[in-house]
């Protein structure tokens, strides 16, 4: 009996579900396990019952609530796809300002139809079991996310710093070059992808359980920043780590 | 191929190793060839760091380079190592993966080298890495000189250089380099692949290069040890966590790290899978996590402390050698700024000077010690039995300053037993106005002491063991007092053997002694002088002609060597001959130890007081000193 499995998405980029179609060869192989019975971007049946929903993007939109709710009441496990599912992710960076204030600015007034809340996580309107961080995910988390889900482990997510897979790699430290990276107190899990690219860090997938703000703020100041632009470097994609990074 | 035998520890280059000069131009066609019948891993410039990486072209070979970020560690003991692979639904282990293709790297600085010895003594210790050891056997070695950068401090450590441990090592030597081989394979790969090479002159060995590091340790790594006895509370381990960041760099970077984590890794079927070992960092939250979430070592500080104490204590404690090689790759790609050459520094700045301070006059200002008895040796050696106003706490080996008020002072080995009482037994052989005076002292006289001073033979790690104790002339005195100590305690010795030479009878220090030993049946003790008209009818040889029918096992043997600096030259190399390790072999370094307190500068061999890391020094802690046996 294959385990049914569903994809699902709110506001988001719709990337980590293309993070998943990306697998390809892999996913071919993870079939042999699952049956897919939702995902908009592959299919157009809907399911009554599923094991393991995966769901992306973050709430903001009227009827986002009551639909999440009924992914929620359908599956049995709920897991957070990405970081605006996770975390509210990038959609959350307006968030310290009001949505009529946001949107007057975005758009004038002349389109009410795009009406929206402050963007929130999964975890604001329902219980999420576990979580696959990262903006987009990375695949094989996916995938190892996804086997112990189906050996009926518990999924762990490292809990080391960025700083180790970029090690690992030999890729040189962005501070040398003096680029801002988050990197120190920022979940392992993406290999160091952006720095592999020539760019830095910039915190996509959280900050990791216990993040040594001290000493790191401590750098940054001697990197010759502000806290307000310390700040700054939170807010892309850790708008409510932000307070407690104060 | 060759059979894999563990490195040799020494100093001196192997005396078999071959010397060839060769051109650039050769290294590149030398290394070619190798491209065309190994895997070769080579120092390469990549993002504009330098990476030892697999060498596709032998143009991009780096020859003298800073250290590369990672060191040969990423090779011989891999983040990603598969130790087996299961079958998940049949429960069952299929067969294990260890053989590694034959490779080389080549570009092994000094410094590496030296961690790959510590990794094979963490790794072949007890039960045989199996999976390193066969990295290690497929694996060829070719070091190089480096140039060191300002993070580097091989050179306080003794490791900006390498005697043996390689299969080839490329001196630079002006314009060209002189290659130099470590073993058999080395010298075939030579043979193999640059045959118009070894075809030419053997050139002569080059003196073992030395480096210049602006960053140093200040003072003694011998030091250590005490040292970091002192220091576990200090107040520095908390500054440290509390800038730390815990992103395990220091020793994910580290060339002699290798703690690791093992975990199953399962292929997307979920049928079957493989163990692999990862590195591990004990700078990570979860290191010393258990299952039921409690952290043996919760806090940053007592990681970093932890991390500090394997580097420079806790193998220092079992073989004389500090963990950390002085490459400088944790400091040079810390954030937080941690850098042991600092932390060291510091923690010796705070530390009590002089750290002996605690014992009975060790300041300049003797106390009076009663001459108890006075017992004459020879016609030119008085034994004096004194007693002190307090206990006397000192290993054999250890010394004290005696004076005369107007005539000064000077240092004299301690010839009796440590006994954890106020008597000692000093012998003063008549020499100077010093000597003279204290030979016309009488019994209930007083004459000025300080000390005792110095570290002697570590006794108690010789429990167990066979002890072959060698003295020559006046070096009988430290002997005497480690002997008489062993014979305290008898049973807890396996074989004593006292191999004793002089230039004539007249010249030994304690010849009744000898003749009691001799004849006790306790120790094995002979006797050999050179001098042919000698009243007690021995051979006329000299003390190394006493290890011709010698036996002894070397796992099981503790050598202490006593007398002058030729006799160490002389028998050194015979003790290696037999088999014994550097770390079993103890030399009395004795030298001019006017104040005892590690400041005079008398005593010094290169950058260490011998008062205070010696006289007794093991051999590995000392093979590195320029001055302290070839002078």
């Amino acid at each position: 009996m294959k385990v049914k499995i569903g994809l699902f998405d709110f506001a988001g980029c719709e990337g980590c579900q293309l993070t998943v179609m990306n697998l390809e060869e892999e996913l071919l192989q993870v079939l042999q396990l699952v049956e897919i019975v939702e995902f908009r971007e592959l299919m157009s049946e809907r399911a009554e019952q599923i094991e393991i929903a995966f769901v992306e993007g973050s709430i903001c939109r009227p009827g986002d609530r009551e639909r999440l709710q009924q992914i929620r009441d359908r599956s049995q496990i709920l897991v957070a796809l990405g970081s605006c599912a996770d975390n509210g992710g990038v959609n959350a960076l307006g968030s310290d300002r009001t949505p009529e204030v946001l949107r007057q600015q975005v758009y004038g007034s002349q389109l009410p139809h795009l009406y929206t809340e402050t963007p929130q996580p999964l975890s604001a309107v329902v219980k999420v079991d576990y979580r696959i961080p990262g903006c987009p995910i990375d695949g094989r988390e996916f995938l190892a996310v996804l086997q112990a889900l189906l050996l009926k482990q518990q999924p762990e997510l490292p809990s080391f710093a960025v700083c180790v897979e970029c090690k690992l790699a030999e890729y040189p430290c962005s501070f040398d070059y003096g680029q801002v990276c988050l990197g120190p107190i920022t979940r392992a899990g993406c290999r160091a992808i952006c720095i592999d690219g020539g760019g830095h860090c910039r915190g996509c997938r959280g900050l990791i359980d216990n993040p040594r703000t001290s000493p790191y703020h401590r750098i940054l100041e001697q990197y010759g920043l502000s806290i307000d632009e310390i700040l700054d470097q939170y807010r892309t994609f850790n708008i409510g780590e932000q307070e407690s990074g104060k | 191929m060759v059979p894999f035998t563990p490195l040799p520890d020494q100093t001196e280059p192997p005396p078999d190793s071959h010397w060839r000069a060769m051109q650039q131009t050769e290294v590149l066609r030398f290394v070619r060839s190798l491209l065309r019948a190994y895997d070769v891993f080579g120092a390469q410039n990549k993002r504009g760091r330098i990476v030892l990486d697999a060498l596709q072209d032998a143009a991009d070979l780096l020859l003298e380079f800073p250290p590369a970020v990672h060191s040969p560690k990423k090779f011989l003991f891999p983040n990603w190592d598969q130790l087996f692979r299961f079958k998940l639904d049949e429960n069952i282990l299929l067969q294990p993966e260890t053989a590694a293709p034959p490779r080389i790297i080549f570009g092994m600085h000094p410094c590496d080298l030296h961690a790959v010895k510590i990794l094979d003594d963490c790794l072949f210790e007890g039960e045989t890495d199996s999976s390193y050891q066969a990295k290690r056997e497929a694996t060829l070695l070719i070091g190089v000189d480096c140039t060191p950068d300002e993070y580097c401090f091989c050179t306080s450590l003794g490791t900006d250089r390498i005697a043996a441990g390689f299969d080839l090592f490329l001196h630079r030597r002006d314009d060209l380099y002189l290659i130099q081989t470590g073993s058999e394979r080395g010298l075939q790969l030579l043979k193999n692949h640059a045959p118009e090479t070894f075809a030419g002159a053997e050139e002569s060995p080059l003196p073992l290069q030395v480096k210049q590091c602006s960053n140093r340790v200040k003072f003694p790594i011998e030091s250590l040890p005490s040292l970091m006895e002192e220091a576990y509370e200090d107040d520095i381990w908390q500054e440290l966590g509390h800038n730390c960041l815990g992103c395990g760099s220091c020793t994910l970077l580290c060339p002699s790290c290798y703690c690791f984590n093992v975990q199953d890794k399962l292929e997307i079927n979920l049928q079957e899978g493989q163990r692999i070992r990862t590195w591990d960092s004990c700078q990570f939250d979860q290191f010393a996590k258990v299952a039921d979430g409690e952290n043996f070592r919760s806090s940053q500080a007592d990681r970093q402390r932890h991390r500090f104490y394997r580097k420079y204590k806790y193998l220092w404690d079992k073989h004389q050698r500090t963990a950390c090689v002085g490459c400088g790759r944790c400091s040079r790609e810390c954030l937080a700024q941690i850098e042991p050459v600092e932390v060291l520094n510091r923690l010796f700045a705070a530390s009590p000077q002089p750290a002996i301070s605690n014992q009975p006059g060790s300041e300049y200002q003797p106390q009076m010690a009663r001459v108890l008895e006075v017992r004459i040796l020879s016609e030119q050696d008085r034994l004096f039995r004194l007693q002190l106003p307090q206990t006397l706490d000192f290993t054999p080996g250890c010394f004290v300053e005696l004076s005369v008020f107007g005539l000064g002072e000077a240092p004299f080995s301690i010839a009796s037993a440590p006994d954890g009482g106020k008597q000692i037994e000093i012998v003063v052989r008549k020499a100077g106005a010093l000597t003279q005076a204290l030979h016309r002292t009488r019994e209930g006289d007083s004459i000025g002491i300080r000390g005792p001073f110095g570290s002697g033979y570590p006794l108690a790690n010789m429990v167990g063991k066979d002890l072959l104790l060698i003295a020559g002339g006046r070096g009988l005195l430290a002997i005497r007092s480690l002997l008489l100590a062993a014979l305290q305690q008898r049973q807890q010795f396996g074989r004593i053997t006292l191999l004793c030479g002089g230039r004539n009878i007249e010249s030994l220090m304690f010849p009744q002694d000898l003749l009691d030993w001799h004849q006790s049946g306790l120790l094995d003790c002979r006797i050999a002088v050179k001098d042919k008209h000698n009243h007690w009818g021995i051979p006329a040889v000299d003390v190394s002609y006493l290890f011709r029918d010698l036996e002894l096992n070397p796992q099981r043997t503790i050598a202490a060597v006593s007398g002058p600096p030729e006799m160490y030259r002389q028998i050194n190399p015979l003790l290696f001959r037999m088999g014994l390790d550097g770390e079993d072999i103890y030399l009395n370094l004795e030298r001019h130890m006017k104040c005892g307190l590690g400041k005079c500068g008398k005593c010094q061999i290169n950058n260490i007081c011998v008062c205070q890391c010696g006289p007794i020094f093991s051999y590995n802690s000392i093979k590195h000193l320029g001055e302290a046996i070839e002078r």
